[in-house]
């Protein structure tokens, strides 16, 4: 099976970069690699050689760690242990499919009925994800600031073992899952990770407690601090021993003490493999489960689920092709199940909030609130327009359906912007009307006037900004469709990367050019009227711009009308 | 005629240069006639079907249904179409009956919820009005296609391989379904690899090869024609005659 696994793995790479190359022949690709690649050199190589260079300039001299960074430094291994130990116990709390016990359909029909141990295909599921791991550890390195001083291979490799054990730990984590509710030993042997991280867990939280309650900390900085000081107590250091373990060689000096980390990460990963190694019995009644599941789910991997819902929006039998195009996209909307995006929006607004905590200028959960809403105002301006394809961008996918319909091709158009330019400005307006009224907190020299005034002109710009780049996008896709991801693809390759730069570059280039006449007059109207009228001056200012805009729009959506009609559903890439 | 195509004939772009899926391709269905096109694989029935319904755009030759030129007159002429494909394209976020509501608001049915009731019961569909496309199987999705295509009065019916999935109770509906059509007066052209269906239900047939018309008639004049007349009675004999696999067992 190791020599099966291992010509799967190889054909399938090698098969994958005969495709990637042979596409370069297509000029599309051929621009997006150069781009892609120019990108790359810019952002990451250029960067190293400054980084070599620098070097070079102190010589052998250590890099000197910025004295803000010292105390984080000092605790960052047992802070790493801890959110490690907290991710583990999770697992069990909120159990998600692994990943290794995902087969695919192809794997399934040959693999299953093949005359292989389940074992062994955990193996090759193993051996197989390697190739990400080992991309996603060498992104860690690339990413990784060299203030640190340490080589970014040797963070790599750490990173890789961290990433391997813990995919292995979560096939663990659903294994014994399925054990928690057996009988007599078998279920006394499941519970007893579950026991062991509970204790563990509590015995660090009293520790945490007991320093918190003893110095409470000034922000949120020195209270980073404190649970790292509280998690290197004798104590904790004992019960998050393992997780330390897999972290430290990402703190350790080359070459003795890191290679000693490495072989104390490498036992950890070992003792992890063994244990699930060691379920095989519940290996193949899980996979069985998983598989069963996936049969029984009606999308691929990566596609949204859908639930039924009563949304209390009958479509009528009559009316404009457009309010039909809108109610089957608000339909798509509400029933959307997408645990994956919501994750990803929450992990967005944790961070947003972070950033505006430790911006310094967010004192109280008021001006944080505030801080956060301009910048939650921002993103569903200018960035959700590019995530939210719940437009032509995804209807390409029913084109063939589409074109049966006897609808009018700039009807068609129009009707594929509605709603999502509806949602996105409905939540830009959601933030702005919170951040209004709380950047006086944030903002004390800008008078409350102005604030109202440049508040609502933003507010009476959202749908023209919205508009505007959905317009650009939904034209992109029906004039160069092979440019554009279908649905909830996402191609991959640095050609793949390229494209999508020279896409998002051209999105901002003409969202710019198209509204620059609304932005000349509306300056013209402004620049007569704030003498008069002061701030208010910029509310009708908005109201030309907005108007200017919107008539470019449905002007755009008539010009769009052909392109939509010559659209051959063939030019339309249908997967990678 | 509610069906005229003349001399259509479409050609595919490829890295080689270019391909020629269907050439010079003419023929006419009348209103209450059931004309079976059959080819073997690659012959051209699908690209001629999805031209015929508007998603491709033919290279050449002209498209006529119920008078109105499928070029020029594009909304009219697929107001009087519907097309059930063979790969049943469904929006995963929409229920059975919400299908059928987005397809009668577009088409411009009024009484929809009549028209739905009377399908879902024909097709066997009960039950499922509120399903998504994902709760169904394969021979569901395809009933729910079909209902799409029959909730408007189409004069024009296209059917490819409409038995695709079904089971054999699905199978028998299926037939009457198209018999009846035919009976109230659509024209239907069908497209299926199931001879034994054709010649039940088609009263001509038209047989494509390598994107050529290569025979087009009633079973009883290509029974009789000269170079099939050795060939055998029935349709499966003719059409393997007409495509020159008839040497092979």
């Amino acid at each position: 099976m190791f020599s099966a696994s291992l010509y799967i793995i190889v054909c399938s790479f090698r098969n994958r970069v005969r495709v990637r190359l042979q596409r370069l022949r297509q000029p599309r690709y051929f621009i997006g690699a150069i781009a892609g690649a120019a990108y790359l050199y810019f952002s990451f190589f250029a960067r190293f050689r400054a980084s070599r260079s620098s070097v070079a300039r102190r010589g052998n001299r250590p890099s000197r760690v910025p004295g803000s960074l010292a105390a984080p430094l000092a605790v960052a291994p047992a802070l790493g242990a801890l959110a490690l130990m907290i991710a583990a116990a999770g697992a069990w709390l909120f159990p998600v499919d692994s990943s290794l016990l995902e087969f695919s359909e192809a794997e399934q029909q040959f693999l299953f009925p093949a005359p292989v141990s389940r074992r062994q295909l955990l193996i090759y599921r193993i051996m197989r994800s390697q190739l990400g791991m080992l991309f996603g550890s060498a992104m860690i390195g690339i990413f990784s600031p060299p203030t640190l001083g340490v080589s970014r291979l040797r963070i790599s490799a750490a990173s890789w073992i961290i990433l391997v054990t813990a995919r292995i730990y979560f096939t663990g984590v659903t294994l014994a899952r399925a054990r928690l509710g057996a009988s007599g030993r078998t279920r006394r042997v499941a519970w007893l990770p579950v026991s062991a991280l509970a204790i563990a867990l509590a015995l660090v939280a009293g520790a945490v407690g007991a320093q918190w309650r003893q110095t409470p900390p000034a922000d949120a900085l020195a209270g980073l601090i404190l649970i790292g000081r509280a998690a290197d107590s004798p104590a904790a250091r004992v019960v998050l021993l393992p997780f330390r373990a897999l972290v430290q060689p990402l703190f350790s000096e080359w070459p003795g003490p890191y290679l000693i980390a490495i072989a104390g990460a490498l036992a950890v990963l070992g003792t992890v493999a063994t244990w699930v190694l060691l379920s095989d019995e519940a290996f193949q009644e899980a996979v069985s489960d998983v598989a069963e599941r996936r049969s029984r789910e009606p999308v691929k991997k990566g596609e949204p689920i859908y639930k039924v819902r009563s949304t209390g929006w009958t479509l009528p039998p009559t009316g404009r092709p457009e309010t039909a195009f809108a109610w089957k996209a608000a339909m798509q909307t509400l029933r959307m199940v997408d645990k994956r995006s919501l994750l990803r929006g929450v992990i967005i607004l944790v961070c947003l909030t972070i950033v505006a905590a430790l911006m310094g200028q967010a004192n109280g959960l008021a001006s944080m609130l505030g801080a956060f809403s301009i910048a939650g105002t921002l993103f569903a301006i200018l960035l959700a327009p590019q995530i939210v394809r719940m437009d032509m961008r995804q209807d390409l996918q029913h084109l063939e359906l589409l074109k049966t319909w006897p609808v009018k091709a700039s009807a068609v158009v129009r009707g594929e912007l509605v709603w999502p330019s509806v949602i996105i400005t409905a939540c830009a307006w959601l933030m702005l009307a919170v951040a209004t009224f709380l950047a006086g907190t944030m903002m004390t020299h800008v008078g409350l006037g102005l604030r109202l005034g440049g508040g609502a002109a933003l507010a009476i710009l959202t749908p023209a900004l919205v508009l505007s780049q959905l317009t650009i996008h939904n034209a992109a896709a029906l004039i160069f469709p092979a440019w554009v991801p279908l649905g909830n693809q996402r191609p991959r390759g640095l050609d793949a990367m390229g494209q999508r730069l020279i896409m998002l570059g051209a999105t901002w280039l003409l969202l710019v050019l198209s509204l620059l006449p609304g932005a000349i007059v509306g300056g013209i109207v402004w620049f007569a009227l704030q003498h008069f009228i002061g701030a208010a001056a910029l509310v009708p200012a908005a109201l030309v711009c907005t108007a200017i805009v919107a008539i470019e729009v449905l002007l755009a959506t008539e010009a769009l009308g052909p392109a939509y009609e010559r659209l051959d559903v063939l030019a339309v890439e249908r997967a990678e | 005629m509610a069906l005229s195509v003349e001399h259509f004939g479409r050609t595919y772009a490829t890295a080689a240069g270019s391909f020629t899926a269907v050439a010079d391709l003419s023929f006419t269905v009348a209103s209450g006639e059931i004309v079976g096109l059959i080819g073997p694989n690659g012959a051209g029935k699908t690209t001629t079907l999805r031209s015929l319904a508007g998603i491709l755009r033919p290279t050449s030759g002209r498209v006529r249904i119920d008078d109105y030129d499928l070029i020029e007159h594009p909304l009219e002429a697929k107001r009087c179409l519907a097309f059930m494909p063979d790969e049943p394209h469904l929006f995963e976020y929409l229920t059975v009956m919400e299908h059928l509501r987005l397809v009668a608001r577009l088409y411009g049915v009024t009484d929809v919820v009549d028209r739905a009731a009377a399908l879902v019961d024909e097709l066997q569909l009960t039950g499922k009005e509120q399903a998504l496309p994902g709760e169904l199987s394969r021979g569901m999705r395809q009933k729910v296609v079909i209902a799409c295509g029959l909730v408007r009065n189409a004069t024009t019916l296209l059917f490819d391989e409409p038995l695709t999935g079904l089971d054999p109770i699905g199978i028998r509906r299926m037939r009457s379904t198209i018999v009846a059509r035919a009976k109230a007066g659509a024209a239907i052209l069908l497209s299926s690899h199931l001879l034994h269906l054709v010649e039940e239900v088609c009263s001509r047939v038209i047989i494509m090869d390598r994107g050529q018309k290569v025979a087009d008639g009633t079973f009883a004049e290509l029974a009789s024609r000269a170079d099939l007349a050795s060939a055998g009675s029935n349709l499966e004999q003719i059409f393997l005659r007409v495509t020159g696999h008839d040497a092979h067992p």
